[in-house]
């Protein structure tokens, strides 16, 4: 059981710099999922603490202990690679078993973690078995029981499920979660797939481009985007952006896309209007878009006029992709609508769940 | 009436699709049959025949050619040749150990280095890359003049060497061991049954510079396939340098290095040109192999029926040899998804 905690944290390979300084810190238990885009560092940063990687700059605690120096097989953690890295020519028992051969464990004790492991992961009756006569599945689930017998304080995850199938791997995902709750240790889970993270995380950090874009739980992060690189990363389909200038309007705040203006409700008005005049990015999730005839009650509408350019009928919602003006984005709305391919129809945009940027820092605006 | 018609000439259509390929074939067989199963079986006729040098111009219709039956074989085994320190099974022994030795030592040998050539950051790889190349393109005549020369008792490198590190422990004499000629094994008892002299060890030295590229090349190209993550996680696990050589390294390039065993064994046991221009089988056929006494039956001992008989024995042998290595090669599947 540990926390673990990176402080200024740098990464350079040559001149190249993976990891930009990066600072947080995970409690113990926790569930920290690592996400961002190809090649953001985020397998990097992972390769940092489990020691595979020197550090350049700052340092890494695991609990108290300041862990830059320390071999990878002493710093009590244990990892699941992308490739699973079994080694091939062992059984799944012996794969299991080879860490704690190693550390001359007793024979019983053993047998007993590799069985309970086993037991957990469903794979008693492929003990036997070399790594090539199993699944992708039965790998991945070799590779994790290879963790759990080390009985580490940290886990850590590199994209395990990036080379499984999408059915399986909506499966493992819930069995690691499982597993995270079973077992009480703190897990840090690499992927860049924003669903995964969604789903497991009990916090998310984002990064980009070696630096920590935002730290906060899934909710939060969804809700409260830090920048716009967040908002856009998080979330799918993507949040729609429009540059935009605030301006009042009479009594209203309203953002002015050039293309439509649209007024903020009383209470977003007082909090923004510090920043009339400003130029901005007004982003909008899909799901707050609505066909005019199928809109929530209660909300703060304002209506615009678009041209339907695709539709995608999902089943249990359709994608629109819209047209207004100089600006394409996409809704994600109620299975009734009646919406076609070039026609011209409304929409709504609810108002209250709406995000403002500034234009030039990028920074989410308060 | 109609369909047994049909069926007869459907019968005759499969026949001819079926002979179809020995058609393509045939030209090969001819082939071979010539140039291979002709000399062949021609040789296992006159192993069982006196066949001398006066035979050589009528050949099998000589009329002082006589039928020995099984003679010459018996008297290769059981001795009673009319040569000189000549023991079958000494030699078959010998030739054994040769190979086994050689295999032994390149191959551990080879792996090291490939191993050591293999570390990262390593500066221009290239060029040593190309360097091992170097002994097995150069011809074997070219190497063993060379390192005959290298063991030569008067001037030879090699007891100059010594010569040069017996001075720093105050011996003023030049050193003059007898590489290649003396007798005296220098260890009676590590091969009793065929001694081994001094000529054998400068022969094994000799042949590791032969054999040992070979061996790296392998090795090297086994060594690039293993996956690093695997050593990443053997780390994790706590595996020492030493324990991911073992627990890593060698079960994975196995599966590459045992047919290039085999091979190598092969070579070793037939390696007639080095043998031949290295110490021509001596001192008294001490370094003698299978080959090289065959080709001495023929050359200066003018005993054509023995030789034949002794081929067809060397053929048997190399079957052997040939069976057992193909079933520890097939034994070593690899770890692959296949
Ligand atoms: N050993 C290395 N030598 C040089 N550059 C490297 C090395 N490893 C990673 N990099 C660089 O560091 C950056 C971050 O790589 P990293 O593997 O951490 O990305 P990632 O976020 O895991 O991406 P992905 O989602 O594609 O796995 C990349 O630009 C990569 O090219
Ligand atoms: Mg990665």
């Amino acid at each position: 059981m540990a926390s673990v905690t990176y402080k200024n944290v740098v990464k350079k390979f040559g001149d190249s710099t993976a990891v930009d300084n990066i600072n947080f810190h995970v409690e113990d238990k926790e569930f920290l999922v690592l996400v961002g885009p190809s090649g953001c560092g985020k397998t990097t940063a992972l390769r940092l603490l489990a020691g595979l990687e020197e550090i350049t700059g700052g340092e890494i605690q695991i609990g108290d202990r300041v862990v830059n120096d320390v071999a990878p097989k002493d710093r009590d953690i244990a990892m699941v690679f992308q490739s699973y890295a079994l080694y091939p020519h062992l059984s799944v028992y012996d794969n299991m078993a080879f860490g704690l051969k190693l550390k001359k464990t007793p024979k019983d004790e053993i047998k007993r973690r590799v069985s309970e492991a086993a037991e957990v992961l469903g794979i008693t009756d492929l003990l036997q078995r070399k790594p090539r006569q199993l699944s992708g599945g039965q790998r991945q689930r070799v590779a994790v029981g290879r963790a759990i017998v080390r009985e580490p304080k940290v886990f850590l995850f590199d994209e395990p499920l990036s080379n499984l199938d999408a059915k399986l791997r909506v499966q493992m995902r819930a069995e690691i979660s499982k597993l995270h709750q079973r077992l009480q240790t703190t897990f840090i889970y690499v992927t860049h797939d924003q669903v995964e993270a969604m789903t497991m995380a009990t916090r998310i950090a984002v990064i980009n481009r070696g630096k920590l874009q935002q730290i906060d739980s899934p909710q939060n992060l969804y809700d409260h985007p830090n920048n716009l690189f967040v908002a856009g990363f998080i979330g799918s389909p993507a949040m729609n952006f429009f540059p935009a200038k605030l301006r009042k309007d009479g009594a209203k705040l309203v953002v002015d896309s050039g293309d439509f203006v649209v007024a903020l409700p009383a209470d977003a008005a007082k909090k923004y209007e510090k920043y009339e005049g400003r130029e901005v990015v007004f982003g909008i999730r899909p799901e707050n878009i609505h066909d005019v005839h199928f809109t929530p009650p209660n909300i703060h509408g304002e209506t615009i006029s678009v041209k339907v350019d695709v539709t995608e009928l999902m089943g249990n919602e359709i994608f629109l992709y819209l047209v207004n003006g100089k600006n394409t984005f996409v809704a994600r709305v109620d299975p009734r609508s009646k919406m076609r391919v070039g026609e011209q129809a409304q929409v709504m945009f609810d108002m209250d769940h709406v995000h403002i940027f500034d234009a030039q820092t990028e920074e989410a605006l308060h | 009436m109609e369909t047994s018609k049909k069926s007869a000439s459907l019968h005759k259509a499969n026949l001819k699709r079926a002979a179809l390929p020995y058609y393509y074939l045939l030209p090969a067989f001819i082939l071979m049959g010539v140039i291979t199963f002709y000399p062949l079986i021609y040789q296992v006729i006159i192993s069982f025949t006196d066949f001398q040098t006066k035979d050589l111009l009528k050949q099998l219709s000589s009329p002082e050619l006589k039928y020995v039956g099984i003679q010459n074989y018996v008297e290769i085994v059981m001795g009673g040749l009319p040569v000189q320190n000549f023991e079958f099974f000494r030699i078959l022994t010998y030739n054994l150990w040769w190979a086994v030795t050689n295999v032994m030592v390149h191959v551990p040998a080879g792996i090291l280095i490939a191993v050591l050539l293999n570390t990262q950051g390593l500066w221009m790889k290239r060029l040593y890359r190309a360097i091992y190349i170097l002994p097995i393109v150069i011809p074997p005549i070219v190497v063993a003049t060379v390192w005959q020369n290298i063991f030569d008792e008067q001037y030879g490198a090699m007891n100059q060497l010594l010569s040069v590190i017996a001075g720093w422990f105050g011996s003023a004499d030049p050193v003059h061991i007898r590489w290649l000629n003396e007798y005296t094994p220098p260890i009676p008892w590590l091969l009793p049954n065929g001694p081994l002299t001094l000529a054998y060890y400068a022969m094994m030295i000799a042949n590791f510079w032969l054999g040992w590229p070979f061996m790296t090349m392998v090795a090297t190209g086994a060594l690039q396939s293993i996956p690093k993550d695997l050593y990443e996680a053997a780390s994790i696990d706590g595996a020492s340098g030493s324990q991911q050589f073992w627990n890593v390294t060698v079960p994975l390039i196995r599966p590459a290095m045992i047919p290039a065993a085999v091979y190598g064994f092969t070579l070793s046991f037939n390696l007639f040109n080095f043998v031949y221009f290295m110490s021509r089988g001596g001192p008294a056929r001490s370094t003698e192999i299978l080959v090289t006494f065959a080709y001495d039956l023929v050359r200066n001992l003018r005993l054509f029926g023995v030789a034949a008989a002794f081929s067809v024995i060397i053929f048997f042998v190399a079957l052997i040899i040939f069976l057992i290595t193909n079933r520890i090669t097939h034994a070593t599947e690899s770890y692959s998804e296949a």
